[in-house]
């Protein structure tokens, strides 16, 4: 029952609506991407290069850290779009990696919803646009668990879990902020003697025996499915995915969100700063940000949609936990906090120490 | 010679050996046969991930690149490192210590080390020579950089396992330089050079880190593309590719085996003759 | 020695492209990334001018927490198992070895093959089989639980035991190599002599074999360890974050958490450790077996 627009319909329809003129100024470019795995509608890009007559390539990434690290070591003159969560969106404007964004050539900017227009960590959209939102949280095996308090004891507590295989998120900041909200510190904790405690206890997870590494995303999901994990961390939207793919394997997988805290995320389309086709990405972010496109990404890959002008279209799936959150539910999110400087060098010490100890 | 207790207990040690060494790369062929998406229970047979594998344009270009840095960096490193290794021998009375020195430091550097120092040495470059931006062509230089002491040494080696006395053969008969290299050296050296082409074929395609390091967005190559596949959630695709690669790796195996007896009979002819 | 310019020029002409090469694209970066080492951490990762020993101090440990052991932690390890599976290989390698050396001439070239062509495959590749067969619910990993070597649900992988099942793995076929060479030029008198004197198979060994094949035995060592040290890849993929090695350290700052005077200071401190294993290996190799050296 979902509404999927076939690339063709899709580039018919928009090809009316663009001019020839677009169509021949980009002709024969190439738009590189990096963005997350399974973020993106292959039928999406298959429209968008042929509305536009173009080349897309795309690179994947699998945590923010990784992103940025990538720009950082030449990627900032080699990809034309690049995908952050909020809370690198100021890191990456404080360091020069990106442009700011020319809003006359992205009329659909003003698709997006009130909120995700002018938000805190990007005054005025000035460098970024909002592309897709979600919440990080707990999914477990039930019937390798039983049933199991919502809460990130399944993960940071022995006697919930003695002896199953369990995973925390490679991202230092994501996993510090769910030890801290177990903590009671809340998961948007900042303070040192918090972060501290909060690192103390994901070093003690690390150490028992049945830690399985440092995994979030799409892999853990799939090791969930094949039986060698079974607790960890994962976005809502990679959840649904791959459990509408296979019902039958996550039968008896849960995603729920703690009831101490857990993130909420807004994921945003920015451009390199020395971007080798910046016009283009412009053109792609203008399409992305169109209300149909925009709501056949989410229909896709089962995420909330910014678009406000998207909404009508959206699938009925996405209007319901564990894509859209209850107001109970929305009370305990918080976002993941931007650090910087000090509080950033000190945050990064911590998590070497997880790491190496 | 050997007891025959002991010559049993070397056999079981040998096939345990052989199903050590076998069983990882077995285990990655059978399972990328699987029905399912499991490494853990086998399901069925199904061809499934290789027809994915072939349809995914992806993978193709990966595996493009993968051979186009190979043989590149290869030819360019047997040429380079051939000349250096007979340099190596032909001065070999002078001080060039030095110079062995430097042969071997990409040999014992670590290869990760090797790999950033690449990296970002190529990313401050790139500021000024556009030449240099992560791509292809970084790629090529690194395996260049690191195939150029195997070529050099082999070819040193070579020589060197030569009768000296052979090169003033050379001058009694009145050879050019340009003669000589023709109907004496290029000869003498050609085993070498295949080895070590051989060799710097096998260290490109079985390079990971130095890769990953100066890699850029559209220069993925096989090794590459397996790591963020396996980062990104482990798929019996990979299997399927792993096990392509491998077939690879025993063909040429095979192949040598054959080439193999004709070479090491006039070697060992060579031996007992001199 | 009569045209000593011509003979200069030839020189250079043959030696001067592959020496350049090196200079140019490992010496120099080398140079540029350990310079790196002693600059100030810019806010978000990159080296920044003041110059300082900030990198050093950190990757002694110390930092806003005052003192802490984790990288110590990390080289240690490092050391442990690059120790443990250097000790692995060389047990593994005897035998084998000898068995291939002892087989008639024809069968040597297909066994020698054998070993070796695992090790043609890509690194990765290897570390995905073991990963599958290390895996929860396997018949090796039921094995092992069954054993209670590990808890009932946990696989062999991701573990420490992974990883140096993963280093024997890589690393064997190059400690084969030099003992079968050494084998080779085994002189069986010696061996024959103490057996007729009634030594015990181990004291044959050690009095007789040990001595002979320390040659090919330190060759095949400085082939293990030192790449061992520097590994990366299978500690990633097979340690699950649990057996951190100096090359995870330092390519860490570089991939994903951003410090490169801290990565720079790391990769100084791998590349003088390097170094100074090789100068032990040889001096160790050169005490104990004569002057023999073998060319790479």
């Amino acid at each position: 029952m979902t509404l999927h627009y076939p690339a063709k319909g899709l580039a018919a329809a928009l090809g009316l609506l663009l001019s020839t003129q677009a169509s021949a100024q980009f002709s024969g470019q190439t738009l590189y991407l990096f963005n997350w795995s399974q973020y993106m509608d292959p039928n999406i890009i298959e429209a968008f290069e042929a509305t536009y007559d173009v080349d897309v390539v795309e690179n994947y990434f699998n945590s923010n850290g990784e992103m940025f690290a990538k720009l950082q070591a030449g990627g900032v003159s080699q990809y034309d779009v690049v995908v952050p969560s909020n809370y690198f969106v100021p890191r990456l404007i404080e360091t020069g990696l990106v442009q700011p964004l020319d809003h006359d050539q992205i009329s659909n900017l003003d698709n997006l919803m009130a909120k995700f227009i002018d938000p805190s960590y990007d005054p005025g959209n000035q460098y970024s646009a909002a592309y897709q939102w979600g919440t990080t949280g707990l999914v477990y095996n039930r019937s390798a668990l039983g049933e199991v308090p919502t809460s990130w004891g399944v993960l940071f507590d022995p006697a919930i879990n003695p002896n199953q295989p369990f995973a925390v998120a490679e991202d230092s900041q994501v996993s510090l902020g769910s030890a801290c909200a177990y903590l009671g510190h809340g998961y948007d904790c900042q303070a040192r003697d918090a972060l501290t405690e909060a690192a103390e206890l994901v070093l003690q997870a690390k150490q028992r025996d049945n830690f399985a590494g440092f995994i979030q995303g799409t892999p853990v999901l799939q090791q969930l499915v094949r039986g060698s994990v079974a607790a960890g961390m994962t976005y809502n939207g990679d959840y649904i995915f791959l459990k509408s793919e296979d019902p039958q394997g996550f039968a008896d997988i849960d995603y729920v969100l703690p009831q101490e805290g857990a993130e909420i995320w807004v994921d945003t389309m920015m451009i390199p700063a020395q971007a080798p086709n910046p016009e283009l990405a412009h053109a792609f972010i203008d399409f992305i940000l169109d209300a149909e496109v925009g709501a056949q990404l989410s229909n896709w890959n089962y995420y909330s949609s910014p678009n406000a002008a998207a909404l009508p279209m959206l699938d009925e799936i996405l209007q319901a936990p564990p894509v859209t959150p209850t107001p109970a539910q929305m009370d305990r999110l918080s976002f993941t906090p931007s650090l910087e400087g000090e509080a950033l060098q000190f945050q990064q010490q911590l998590w070497r120490e997880v790491q190496s100890r | 010679m050997t007891a025959p207790g002991l010559a049993r207990g070397l056999r079981v040690f040998w096939w345990a050996l052989m199903v050590f060494l076998y069983a990882p790369l077995a285990v990655v062929v059978f399972f990328s046969f699987n029905q399912i998406n499991s490494s853990a229970r086998f399901a069925g047979f199904s061809w499934q991930w290789y027809e994915r594998l072939f349809a995914n344009e992806v993978i193709l270009s990966a595996l493009g690149n993968t051979v186009i840095l190979a043989l590149t960096s290869s030819a360019i490193a047997v040429v380079i490192g051939g000349f250096l290794g007979y340099g190596l021998y032909r001065y070999r009375r002078w001080k060039l210590g030095w110079l062995i020195w430097l042969i071997y430091l990409p040999v014992v550097m670590p290869d990760i080390v090797f790999g950033i120092a690449e990296m970002t040495f190529f990313v401050t470059l790139s500021q000024y020579i556009a030449l240099f931006t992560p791509g292809l062509t970084t790629m090529i230089i690194a395996h260049v950089t690191f195939q150029v002491p195997f070529v050099a040494l082999l070819v040193n080696a070579r020589l060197l396992s030569l009768d000296a006395q052979l090169f003033e053969v050379c001058q009694d008969l009145y050879a050019t330089p340009l003669q000589r290299a023709r109907y004496f050296i290029v000869p003498v050296l050609t085993p070498a050079i295949i080895a070590s082409a051989l060799l710097a074929l096998t260290l490109s395609i079985d390079d990971f880190v130095i890769s990953f390091f100066t890699a850029g967005p559209d220069s993925t190559t096989l090794p590459i593309y397996i790591w963020s596949a396996i980062k990104k959630g482990v798929t019996p695709e990979v299997n399927a590719m792993a096990t392509l690669m491998i077939a690879g790796v025993i063909g040429v195996a095979l192949l040598s085996l054959l080439i193999q007896p004709t070479t090491s009979a006039t070697s060992s002819k060579r031996r007992s003759a001199s | 020695m009569r045209h000593w310019g011509s003979e200069t020029r030839y020189l250079l002409l043959s030696v001067a492209p592959g020496a350049l090469c090196i200079v140019v694209f490992l010496v120099l970066p080398s140079l540029y990334l350990m310079g790196m080492a002693f600059l100030s951490n810019g806010p978000y990762g990159l080296p920044t001018l003041p110059l300082s020993l900030q990198a050093f101090r950190e990757l002694a440990g110390f930092g806003f927490l005052g003192w802490s052991p984790g990288n110590l932690y990390t080289l240690l390890r490092s050391l442990w198992q690059t120790a443990l599976a250097t000790v692995l290989v060389i047990v593994i390698a005897y035998p084998a070895a000898y068995t291939i050396a002892t087989r008639p001439v024809r069968w040597r070239a297909i066994m020698l093959l054998a070993v070796v062509v695992p090790s043609w495959t890509n690194q990765v590749i290897r570390s995905v089989g073991w990963m599958n067969i290390l895996a929860p619910d396997t018949p090796v990993s039921n094995l092992a639980a069954s054993l209670e070597l590990t808890e009932a649900q946990m696989g062999l992988f991701p573990s420490q035991f992974a990883v140096i099942v993963g280093l024997v793995y890589n690393f064997l076929p190059f400690m084969v190599l030099p003992l079968y060479a050494a084998f080779e030029r085994l002189d069986h008198s010696q061996v024959e002599a103490a057996q007729d004197l009634f030594a015990q198979p181990w004291a044959v060994f050690w009095h007789a074999v040990l001595p002979q094949t320390l040659p090919g035995l330190m060759a095949g060592t400085v082939l293990v360890a030192i790449p061992a040290f520097g590994m990366y890849v299978v500690t990633e993929l097979l340690g699950g974050g649990k057996a951190t090695m100096v090359g995870n350290l330092v390519a860490r700052q570089f991939a994903q958490a951003s410090n490169w005077p801290l990565g720079a200071a790391g990769a100084i401190i791998m590349i003088v450790m390097t170094l100074v294993g090789l100068r032990v290996l040889r001096r160790l190799g050169q005490r104990l077996g004569g002057d023999r050296e073998v060319v790479l």
